[in-house]
């Protein structure tokens, strides 16, 4: 049985402190079980100005056990499945506390997103990648932050488009666009040069 | 990865005695199907958190076919004590000992002195853990479960069997959360004199108290260390006596078993022998050390 009294508080304080921290956990439907939590991209990473959502499951015996965490927005990091968004964290595993709350546990996944542990990966592919070629790592995870946690910016694909339309083939347009990290300007420089 | 040790849930026995605790405690979640309650049942029945008392010699029996220094030392222990009582081994064997048998304590004495006198450990623990910045629903309900709990061995209006409290203490959701409630009390009083405990820990670990409560203390199913009874005996003020049953042989007279007082306030704990000069503070909470895990020992 899920201490739902305690879910309840935990809301309410994400919500008093969400000017602060940017952190939001709101439910999911009328079950306090399924969240969704809310983390904005931290500024002077490849994830600034990102907005990524993640998947919360309570499991019964919370505050015991800990809660479900993982990415629905995806997310180019060692620590977390390109895949399926799961997350390598250790709080969200066996150092887990009641001690802990949902609030503070977005908090160490966004320290995460700034503080990457390689050496412990949940990708192998984007780990590899961040130790052989670490400015491809950074421009990849910016395209996919461009292309999947931001809203309102112009999306990816229209950005494929206009280039494209700009007579440069689509297959060189798109891995153009990954490699400078989603920024068109620099994509189109990088195309009329080549 | 995310699930790999995804734990295995235990049946929760109901209970339905008092209603000093909190609802939740008491909720039978209807998800849960008659067999899957029956096998979960069965697999706590299997190794309970907290186990039946039974005599000495269940320890014999274990160790017949092992080397001859541990039948020596059982039978050592044979001669001071008469009775054993296990705890599950995982992780939490340490707080759940120290609970169980503090409040067996409290139904047997009745000692109205000792509940008043740790009430007041327990206040201040609750302070510093709001000066440290806890937020108070994470610890607010497990500090009002204990000082209830104290309430019902105490007899009264309220009061509890033995055998009530044995059910409770083999209550999941109820054990877990004294348990919690203790990993707290610890961690409060290493971060309140984290100067005293820094070098044991940095000796520990290589960190410092504050991380070391993170990793090592507040988690569930984090073993204790000799750290962690200093703290707990401090904060609480109960004397623990802990008797070592391991490999470690004396150079004198062969199979003894040694033991360790950890008094609080001493600013050490004591080690020694069975001199009757340790008698002056009898520690009333006795635990077997084996390495990795403790259980109660009840003396002659």
């Amino acid at each position: 049985m899920i201490d739902f009294s305690r879910v309840q508080k935990e809301l309410q304080e994400c919500i008093k402190d969400i000017e602060a921290s940017g952190i939001k956990v709101t439910p999911k439907g009328d079950n306090l079980s399924r969240l969704v939590g809310t983390i904005p991209g931290p500024i002077g990473t490849p994830y600034e100005g990102g907005t990524f959502q993640l998947d919360i499951t309570l499991p019964d015996a919370y505050p015991f056990q800990p809660p479900k965490v993982q990415f629905t927005t995806k997310v180019w990091h060692p620590n977390i499945s390109s895949q399926s968004g799961a997350i390598c964290l250790d709080i969200l595993k066996d150092q887990w506390s009641p001690a802990l709350t949902l609030k503070t546990a977005l908090l160490s996944v966004q320290a995460l997103l700034s503080a990457p542990e390689p050496n412990d990966p949940q990708d192998a592919v984007v780990a590899q990648q961040y130790h052989r070629d670490y400015q491809t790592f950074v421009n990849t995870a910016r395209y996919w932050t461009e292309a999947f946690a931001k809203t309102s910016s112009l999306g990816v694909e229209e950005k494929v488009k206009k280039l494209v339309e700009m007579g440069f083939p689509e297959p060189i347009v798109r891995s153009t666009l990954e490699a400078v990290g989603g920024d068109e300007n620099l994509a189109l420089e990088k195309l009329c040069s080549s | 990865m995310l699930n790999k040790d995804k734990q295995v849930d235990e049946g929760e026995a109901e209970s339905s005695t008092s209603n000093l605790l909190p609802d939740w405690f008491y909720e039978i979640d209807n998800d849960v199907t008659d067999q899957q309650f029956d096998a979960e049942s069965l697999e706590l029945e299997k190794i309970p958190l907290i186990g039946d008392k039974e005599p000495l010699s269940v320890l014999e029996a274990e160790y017949k076919s092992g080397s001859p220094v541990w039948l020596e030392k059982i039978k050592f222990l044979e001669q001071k004590f008469n009775a054993i009582r296990r705890a599950r081994g995982d992780g939490n064997c340490f707080y759940r000992c120290f609970m169980f048998s503090y409040f067996e304590h409290i139904l047997e004495t009745q000692d109205k002195a000792e509940v008043c006198r740790i009430k007041a450990n327990v206040e201040d623990s609750r302070r510093i853990l709001l000066g440290l910045g806890y937020a108070d629903y994470t610890f607010e309900d497990l500090f009002e479960l204990f000082l209830g709990q104290l309430e019902c061995v105490l007899q009264g209006n309220a009061s509890i069997s033995h055998e009530e409290l044995l059910v409770r203490s083999q209550y999941h959701r109820h054990s877990d959360s004294v348990v919690m409630f203790l990993r707290f009390v610890t961690a409060a009083e290493m971060r309140k004199r984290s100067e005293f405990f820094d070098p044991f820990v940095m000796g520990l670990t290589g960190s410092n108290v504050d991380q070391f409560c993170k990793s090592s203390v507040l988690p569930m199913a984090e073993e204790s260390d000799h750290v962690h009874i200093i703290a707990l005996s401090d904060a609480l003020g109960v004397p623990i006596r802990v008797v070592y049953l391991d490999r470690s042989s004396s150079d004198n007279d062969g199979a003894t078993v040694n033991h360790h007082d950890f008094v609080p306030g001493s600013g050490d704990s004591s080690a020694s022998g069975w001199s009757s000069s340790s008698k002056v503070t009898e520690p009333f909470i006795v635990l077997l050390y084996r390495p990795g895990h403790y259980d109660i020992l009840y003396p002659k």
